[in-house]
């Protein structure tokens, strides 16, 4: 089980990176951490001619204040998040999710870009930065961009990222003191990828409210009526009503038929994080 | 072809080796050091774990020419480490390891996690254990080697 | 399990075995180097069935691309048991024409590395006609379904009907009838270490060495001699450290085939390391059977008869040695479990598909029966209205039986199988089990608690071999011990330890007969030209069928000491005491290093009509052939959650006797470890198959197998009846601790399942299968207009 041929090329910033990705324009892979990309790579279900290993770029691990939002560079890996040594802006619940990322070993090399940029459905990152209002920062040839995370993923493993493009980090909002979270999933062992993922981020300070299903199809999915219903203030707590909500929205918001076992399990899943997150 | 220069178990190596090498294969067929095991390659067994720059890594899906410039600590760099000795002795005592091809691994997870403090119970160990698979122990002499160890290192 | 004092049988000793791996010194086959050495890769049918019309294989690579065609002289693998009707397969080394399933080696692909060989591997092009597949083991003998081999006229290896006393009896005196069908899915041993061959031709020796990773070296070199055609005598086979087997390391393999073949032809070290996708598609799989049974039994529980039929899918070739008879055979002859039944009819097909062929697995076959008789005598329990472990106790042989022989004429030779049961239900503390259910669970769970009893024939000898029909009649174990100059000892043995730590125990048994420290003895296993032939690791026979071959050996060597050491310290042989490394007589001692010297050294020394050297060769196997019968009772605590059908371990007990007990760390060991196989084999481990024949877990992505979150910690209880048939009372025991799981568990869920009638029968019990039994459980009563409504 090896990795097919390709020449390695190591950037140093930024601009090295973006000039490499450029130069070898679809036949280059970007590569942070490699805990997605080399399994895919090794089981021979991806190749590229070349890939770019931008782990050593330093300015893609900053992390600091832009403005109303904080900046996570892309680099950063799920472990600095972990153990605090990256400041939680949303009141530990970027903290949370990276804990439950894989295994420490994966959290060491894996990073926050790397999850976003390979857009696995089943990823943690996509879900739960959807469920913050992220955005998105990119890098490009012609400058930077910022791309909302609801527009970044387009469907299975595919993002807005054009040709050298290159996402740089995500701004996410400081939550407030009356923020509440929520974010569970489902996997039949520790560790592994899950089968659903239920991520719930609320702050009437912010305005923000959103009800994410994760794991699910293509990517991520909002579910909007159950997030508008909950932003006007009902119903707050009844588990039972809270069910029925997101069985309301669910199956329209994923096109799952309601007696499929994923559907249950989604419904279960967004339930539990829903009625967690307003009970917290 | 590159040559790929790193530091592994204190000593500056260097070795010409293919750029799709991984940091496990590396190891193993570049620098003879066996004691690393490959198992599944992709990720899921942590059979292959190092350290790298001191934090434990999966040798089989980190790619050797990524680590150029760095310190790698193999199952070989440990017999001058005071808290591996005991890990080790916990280990025999407490039968945590059978076939001993998940053992230098979980060895090195074993290290990490008691450094980091997440042994507090035998439920979080499970947890942090659980990238690391084992075919033969069903884990509960691991999980008491673990507690024994963690117990003999307080004092 | 705490151990007896010093360092012999029942010692909790530590392990000779574990310095070496806790530093990373294991020696593994892939750790082996030799100039020059080239990788294998192999071309694998994309297909599960068809006819290979070509290969394309690119210009650059034709020199390093292996074919059929370049070994004429290799035999294909056949395994022909002496079972009537049993229809034999030619396996073989690379396919030509026909490919019957899907990873099935088609060529060999040899570079520099194992990346390189790949790179070839993956441009060469398998043309070829596809066929339907045959991926149904009940359809398979359906009119009409497609043919796996057109000369079988079927797809059947063997068909075998059974029937003792009269099941119209019983069914006439039943109050209660059940009925279900049990099925266990697909699954693979997956050692963490894969297979692995390294193979060198020895010019000088005219040998060909094989560095391999084997449980059974030495029956392993008579097929290879068969398939390569050349003499036993010019093949070494060595199997260094091995990263587990479990039964998947048994059975000669095309790949290895091949691979030996290479380095014979082209006289270079070739080496060929499985990776988890290779085991996964092409080693042995195993588990997949299919039950029907009716049950007869009276208003009390007791069972009066069984009505059987099994289905076992085989795959598609029969492995040498063994072939897939033995599933079926097995498992009809284990469902009646530990009790007493006395009218049984069991009809068993052993079916050929186009999957990769089956093989024995920790437990094989006796997970399945286990698995159908366990949830039977819970299903009746609950018919009757009765507590299943009462019914459990039932059925039970009773202690004042033994010894006993059952319905299938197995030899039960001693144990408390009720007792078992009583004891489980105290380490599981059922009593507050059941008022735990009563209060409910504030998350919504249903709890539930199962139990499964077993018996296993361990350590069988000759006569139950043949009676199995097996080529190979593995009845017996070998063992030399030599005495080396300075006292210390050497033990060759025909075994493996892999894990088992018998390089530990084995000692242990010399230390027991000859007072030797076990740290002056060399264990010397698997290299079959510095042991007598062996048999190798399977069957939960090692230590006793090794370990007595070891005692025996030390045995004739002490008988021997003892007249040189009478002589010299001129004393009476009976008078003398073997301790602490040296022969103790009334006037003296002689260290064992003198006598050493004098039988090596110094033969004039020697009592005259004694020859020199201190060395022995004995075979060795048990006062019977029929077995020695472990057994236990495992207990499952599960909560289950109905809405995502997860199901999580709460507790797990297990009571269990394997006779005398060697070393009591090694035991536990062993049966915790069983018992997470058997965990993944209850919910988490299954190689799905499409329509058209293809794997669909190939990775450990997809093919989960149980971390140490997944296991609970094992409560262990044990029961010492000891065999009055072995060397000190033992009994085998590896490979029980994987029979129970599915069954308890199943019973478990189901026991939480019953209040809203669900059940599960089938493995791996996976949320969504669970969830699909708790949904149809819904379904079921909401049709029902009287049903009350239950939380769920």
């Amino acid at each position: 089980m090896k990795p097919p041929r390709f020449a390695y090329h190591r950037a140093g910033t930024l601009e090295e990176a973006i000039e490499l990705g450029a130069r070898f324009d679809g036949s280059a892979k970007f590569m942070a951490g490699g805990q997605s990309l080399m399994p895919v790579m090794s089981l021979r279900m991806m190749t590229a001619e070349h890939v770019i290993d931008i782990s050593g770029i330093a300015a893609l691990r900053e992390c600091r204040a832009a403005g109303e939002r904080e900046l996570i560079g892309a680099g950063t890996t799920h472990a600095m998040l972990e153990d605090g040594k990256v400041p939680d802006p949303a009141r530990g619940y970027l903290r949370h999710v990276a804990a439950g990322i894989g295994y420490r070993s994966i959290r060491n090399r894996g990073t926050v870009g790397g999850s976003l940029a390979h857009a696995d459905p089943a990823g943690d990152w996509p879900s739960a930065l959807l469920a913050l209002d992220a955005v998105a920062v990119i890098a490009g040839p012609g400058g930077e961009r910022r791309v909302p995370l609801r527009e970044f993923q387009l469907g299975l493993m595919e993002t807005c990222l054009a040709g050298p493009e290159l996402l740089t980090g995500v701004l996410v909002p400081r939550l407030s003191e009356r923020a509440r979270w929520a974010y569970r999933k489902f996997c039949r062992k520790v560790g592994e990828f899950a089968h659903s993922i239920g991520a719930v981020v609320l702050d009437p300070t912010l305005r923000i409210c959103n009800v994410v299903v994760g794991a699910v199809g293509g990517k991520p999915v909002r579910l909007e009526q159950t997030s508008a219903r909950i932003a006007e203030g009902a119903p707050r707590k009844d588990p039972r009503e809270l069910a029925a909500l997101v069985a309301q929205d669910l199956a329209g918001a994923t096109g799952l038929d309601p007696s499929s076992y994923e559907f249950q399990v989604h419904h279960a899943i967004v339930s539990r994080a829903l009625t967690q997150a307003l009970s917290a | 072809m590159s040559r790929i220069a790193m530091t592994v178990n204190g000593r500056p190596v260097e070795a010409e080796a293919e750029d799709r090498t991984t940091l496990g294969e590396f190891l193993r067929e570049a620098l003879d050091l066996t004691g690393t095991h490959l198992a599944c390659e992709h990720g899921v067994c942590g059979a292959c774990t190092v350290l790298l720059d001191e934090e434990p890594v999966r040798s089989c899906i980190t790619l050797a020419a990524a680590v150029t410039g760095r310190q790698v600590r193999t199952i070989e760099g440990f017999d001058d480490d005071p808290a591996m000795r005991v890990i080790r002795e916990c280990f025999s005592e407490a039968h945590g390891l059978q076939c001993g091809y998940c053992t230098p691994g979980m060895l090195i997870t074993v290290r990490d996690l008691l450094r980091r403090g997440r042994a507090a119970d035998a439920a979080q160990i499970r947890v942090e254990l659980a990238g690391n698979l084992c075919r033969c122990t069903g884990y509960a002499g691991i999980v008491k080697a673990t507690e024994l160890a963690r117990d003999r290192l307080a004092k | 399990m705490s151990g007896k004092p010093g360092k012999g049988v029942g010692a909790r000793l530590r392990r000779k075995e574990d310095h070496r791996h806790l530093h990373g010194r294991g020696e593994f086959v892939g750790d082996l180097r030799l100039p020059g050495t080239l990788e294998a890769a192999f071309v694998r049918s994309p297909v599960a069935h068809g006819v290979v019309r070509g290969l394309d294989i690119p210009a650059e690579h034709a020199a390093s691309v292996l074919t059929a065609a370049d070994f004429p002289g290799v035999k294909p693998i056949v395994a022909v048991p002496k079972v009537e009707g049993f229809k034999a397969s030619e396996h073989p080394a690379l396919a030509a024409g026909r490919v019957r399933f899907a990873g099935e080696p088609i060529a060999l692909a040899l570079a520099a590395t194992r990346a390189q060989a790949e790179d070839i591997a993956e441009a060469v092009t398998v043309e070829v006609d596809e066929l339907p597949a045959v991926v149904d083991m009940v359809q398979a003998l359906e009119p009409g379904a497609p043919l796996i081999r057109e000369e079988w006229r079927d797809n059947q290896f063997v068909e075998k009907l059974n029937e003792y006393g009269d099941l119209e009896w019983a069914r006439r005196n039943a109050t209660v009838t059940v009925q279900r069908e049990y099925r266990m899915n697909r699954q693979a041993a997956v050692p963490l270490e894969g297979r692995a061959i390294l193979a060198a031709w020895n010019e000088r020796l005219e040998e060909l060495t094989l560095y391999i990773g084997s449980q059974s070296p030495h029956q392993l070199r008579v097929g290879l001699a068969h398939s390569l055609g050349i003499e036993e005598r010019q093949i070494r086979l060595v199997t260094p450290d091995m990263g587990g087997g479990f039964g998947a390391k048994r059975v000669l393999y095309p790949e290895e085939l091949i691979v030996a073949a290479a380095a014979l032809k082209l006289r270079r070290p070739v080496r060929w390391l499985e990776d988890k996708r290779e085991h996964l598609l092409a080693s042995i799989h195993c588990r997949e059977h299919l039950h029907r049974v009716t049950a007869y039994a009276d208003a009390r529980g007791k069972l009066l008869g069984l009505d059987v039929e099994i289905f076992v899918d085989a795959g598609a070739y029969s492995h040498w040695p063994n072939g897939p008879f033995m599933e079926a055979g097995m498992a009809a002859r284990n469902i009646p479990g530990p009790y007493v039944v006395e009218h049984y009819r069991c009809r068993s097909h052993t079916v050929a598909t186009n999957k990769s062929p089956i093989g024995a697995y920790r437990g094989v076959a006796r997970p399945a029966a286990c698995f159908t008789i366990e949830r039977t005598i819970d299903e009746i329990a609950h018919a009757v209205g009765r507590e299943p472990w009462e019914v459990r106790l039932e059925n039970m042989v009773p202690s004042s039986a033994m010894p006993y022989r059952n319905v299938t004429r197995l030899a039960f030779d001693t144990g408390d199988y009720a007792e078992s049961v009583r004891r489980a239900a105290q380490l599981i503390d059922l009593e507050a089990v059941r008022a735990r259910q009563k209060r409910g669970e504030p998350d919504g769970r249903l709890i539930g608690v199962g139990f499964a009893s077993f018996t296993e024939q361990t350590a069988h000898g000759c006569g139950e071999w043949v009676a199995r029909g097996v080529p190979v009649i593995p009845g017996y174990e070998s063992a030399t011990a030599r005495m080396m100059t300075d006292g210390s000892l050497m033990l060759m043995v025909g075994i493996i330890s892999h894990g088992q730590g018998l390089e530990t125990t084995l000692a242990q048994i010399a230390h027991e007969e000859l007072g030797i420290d076990p740290l002056r003895i060399s264990i010397r296993h698997g290299d079959t030209q510095a042991s007598p032939f062996g048999m190798g690791t399977f069957a939960s026979r090692s230590m006793v069928m090794a370990g007595g071959a070891v005692a025996k050996a030390c045995r004739a060597l002490r008988a021997k000491m003892a007249a040189i050491a009478a002589h010299l310290l001129q004393c009476d042989a009976a008078a003398l005491r073997f301790e602490d490394c040296a022969v103790h007589g009334p006037g003296g001692s002689l260290p064992f290093a003198e006598l050493g010297r004098i039988a090596n050294l110094r033969q004039e020394a020697l009592p005259p009509g004694v020859d020199p050297l201190l060395e022995v060769t004995v075979t060795y196997e048990p006062a019977v052939d029929t077995g020695v019968f472990t057994y236990a009772t495992q207990a499952a605590v599960v909560a289950v959650d109905p809405d995502t059908g997860m199901v999580e371990l709460l507790d797990y007990a297990v009571v269990e006797d394997c006779g005398t007990v060697v070393n009591p760390l090694i035991v536990d060991g062993q049966i915790a470890g069983g018992i997470a196989q058997g965990i993944g084999t209850a919910l988490y481990e299954e190689i799905p198959y499409d329509a058209s024949g293809q794997p669909l877990a190939t990775t450990l992505a997809d093919y989960l197998l149980p971390g140490a979150p997944e296991i609970p910690a094992i409560k262990i209880g044990h029961l010492s009846t000891p065999s009055p048939h072995t060397e000190y009372g033992m009994k085998g025991m590896g490979e029980g601790g994987a029979i129970s799981p599915p069954a308890a568990i199943a019973n478990a869920i189901r026991d939480a399942l019953l209040g809203i009638g669900g059940e599960i029968n089938e493995t791996p019990m996976t949320p969504r299968r669970v969830r699909a039994a708790v949904a149809r459980a819904l379904a079921a009563r909401a049709s029902r207009p009287a049903a009350e409504p239950v939380h769920a």
